[in-house]
């Protein structure tokens, strides 16, 4: 006879199912074939997908390369700040995404701020915001998901290898890496995910200008705020199979990262 | 060749004072202690892995105690986590070879060598989670000895092991060390190996070195009843010194006055009265029924008040007046009859007997 833990567990994890699934689903009453195909295949959709995967591909490839010796160094040494460092990881989170797209916002323009924009690259309503919207927003969370992946790798495997020869940084690339890359995927997919659907920041920094910084999110804004109920919801369905696709890849991804260490 | 000179090392409240070692080439040096005794403090610090406050840790006369790990010259077999769980077996022992970028020649003839006498040639295509505990231990001892270290530092590496399978790798290891001249320091807390693999013991007990010699010496010779006790001698009697002649001390055992013609010989000055404790190994204890004529120089009678049946000795506890502990065999307890409440008589070789102070007393 099942247990009462079991059939609560199980439920719980069906209303999971049952919201998640019925909010996608109701979107059909809205839905209509002919407009989905025509949004689907529509110039300007076409740009917002394009745009939202290459700036999400691009701000969570910066944020690894950042965030992977980060999280190292948080998870190995103990260092004069890195307290600081530790809570600041979720400011990202804390702070809503609007409010640090303001933030980036007010940072550009002070004098500092006009100061990089003018000896590097336009932030402020450019694709380089968009990217910038995204590095910030998923930076603190790949360095929390691969400090705790580095944290799972013993100290003395590390030892175990300079004994034999390595110096810090050979054992680095030949022991450590390896055995984090399954939480380097994880960390990229979860940040890839978070700068597809990132809306707030974006907005705020990079503005809601039609073929220039459209992302899927805005794009879906913009439609709503038209009254274009139809669009929206092909839209937000383009959106939902994108991202769904693309977790459900990589968790194969993940699975066979898994195996793989587990044979090799 | 292996030497460490006054070394002092903290960690937290914990401090490791004026610790010195000395290990010749091809000696198997163990350090044992109980948990807590600050091996692994030790072993730390010979790694790199703790700093050191003052002293010197010299190998083949350099002084290493700055150097970074990979450049110390050890090889190091850890209790778990031995291998690394992405490479294969041939992989793991090819490691080193890579990581200090040796050329092939120089090194595959060595690992040859080590492959075939530990017998893991089918081993190495395997990856390491698909091999057995003993497996995993002789390869990870392969990897470290292919880098042909000069002193290979061993933590516990056969703990965990299955106990045939413990004697297996001990025997292993003394071949490998006879044959290659291996210069090995143990850390264990276990005295079966710590017996089996030691030519000399340094034995720690609450961060504090309280005895270093040779195996025989320190196994036989407990300097101070903590060492006996640790070292699992059950009979450590606290008596009082009576009277000393030119061959013998008498001593008051729960008032019960007992001849002890007993090591160390009557020359020792320090023994002249006061406290001391009575050491005898229960193995050294000789039984016999009440009526026998005693084989001993000093019989005692007594009733026996318990038995606990263990393996591969049986432990005898009988009352003299005091407590004592004899171990027989089985086949004794029948033979002879032993019961509880069975009246025997007990006694012991002088050579078998060790007057001591404890470590306080031999502060004062």
């Amino acid at each position: 006879m099942p247990s009462t833990l079991r059939r609560t567990t199980i439920t719980a994890a069906f209303a999971v199912l049952i919201l998640y699934g019925g909010l996608i689903l109701s979107l059909g009453w809205f839905l209509e074939g002919a407009v989905f195909r025509g949004m689907l295949f529509s110039e300007r959709s076409l740009f917002a997908i394009r745009l939202s995967l290459i700036t999400a591909t691009i701000s969570s490839c910066m944020a690894l390369i950042i965030a992977i010796p980060a999280a190292y160094a948080l998870s190995r040494y103990r260092f004069w700040g890195s307290e600081a460092i530790n809570t600041l990881l979720e400011f990202p989170i804390i702070v809503s995404p609007a409010a640090l797209g303001a933030i980036l916002l007010m940072f550009f323009s002070s004098p500092l701020g006009e100061w990089v924009q003018a000896h590097t690259v336009r932030f402020v309503f450019g694709f380089a915001g968009i990217l910038l919207a995204q590095f910030v927003t998923v930076l603190g969370v790949a360095v929390r998901l691969l400090k705790a992946s580095f944290d799972e790798i013993p100290v003395e495997i590390e030892v175990i290898a300079r004994t034999l020869g390595a110096t810090p940084r050979y054992a680095f690339f030949t022991v450590v890496l390896p055995l984090a890359r399954r939480g380097i995927l994880a960390a990229f997919v979860l940040s890839w995910a978070k700068a597809l659907g990132e809306f707030g920041a974006t907005v705020t920094l990079a503005g809601t200008m039609a073929m220039r910084t459209e992302t899927l999110p805005v794009a879906i804004y913009l439609r709503l705020a038209s009254a274009d109920i139809e669009g929206t919801a092909a839209l937000i369905l383009i959106m939902v199979g994108i991202g769904l696709c693309s977790l459900y890849l990589a968790r194969r991804l993940l699975q066979r990262s898994v195996d793989a260490n587990r044979m090799g | 060749m292996f030497s460490v000179e006054s070394l002092r090392v903290c960690v937290g409240s914990f401090a490791l004072e004026a610790f010195d070692l000395t290990v010749s080439k091809g000696e198997c040096h163990v350090l044992l202690g109980p948990s807590g005794s600050g091996k692994t403090t030790l072993l730390r610090s010979f790694l790199g892995l703790l700093p050191v406050q003052s002293g010197t840790i010299r190998l083949l006369g350099r002084d290493i105690t700055a150097f970074p790990i990979e450049s110390r010259g050890f090889g190091y077999v850890p209790q778990h986590l031995g291998l690394f769980p992405h490479l294969c077996v041939r992989d793991n022992i090819a490691y080193s070879a890579k990581a200090r970028n040796v050329p092939i020649d120089l090194f595959q003839p060595v690992v040859d060598g080590l492959i075939e006498a530990t017998d893991i040639r089918g081993l190495l295509e395997r990856m390491p989670h698909t091999l057995s505990g003993g497996e995993r231990q002789r390869v990870g001892l392969v990897r470290a000895l292919a880098s042909q270290p000069h002193l290979l530092l061993l933590d516990e590496p056969f703990t965990a092991l299955h106990e045939n399978l413990r004697q297996e790798l001990w025997e292993l290891m003394r071949t490998l060390q006879r044959k290659h001249q291996l210069t090995l320091l143990l850390i264990t807390h276990d005295l079966r190996e710590a017996y089996a693999l030691a030519d000399s013991i340094t034995v720690l007990l609450g961060g504090r070195v309280v005895q270093q010699g040779s195996k025989e010496e320190v196994f036989s010779r407990p300097k101070t009843p903590e060492v006996a006790r640790f070292l699992g001698v059950e009979n450590i009697l606290q008596g009082r010194i009576l009277k000393r002649d030119a061959l013998a001390w008498l001593v008051d055992i729960a008032g019960i006055e007992i001849p002890i013609t007993a090591y160390p010989p009557p020359s020792n000055t320090a023994l002249e009265q006061g406290d001391v404790w009575v050491v005898i190994r229960s193995e050294e204890i000789l039984l016999a029924s009440a009526q026998t004529p005693s084989a001993s120089d000093t019989p005692l009678r007594g009733t026996i008040r318990s038995i606990h049946p263990s393996y591969p000795q049986w432990k005898i506890e009988i009352d003299v007046g005091f407590r004592i502990f004899a171990s027989v065999t089985r086949h004794q307890v029948e033979e002879m009859g032993l019961n509880v409440g069975s009246s025997v008589q007990i006694g012991w070789k002088p050579q078998n007997a060790q007057l001591l102070r404890s470590h306080q007393q031999q502060s004062e």
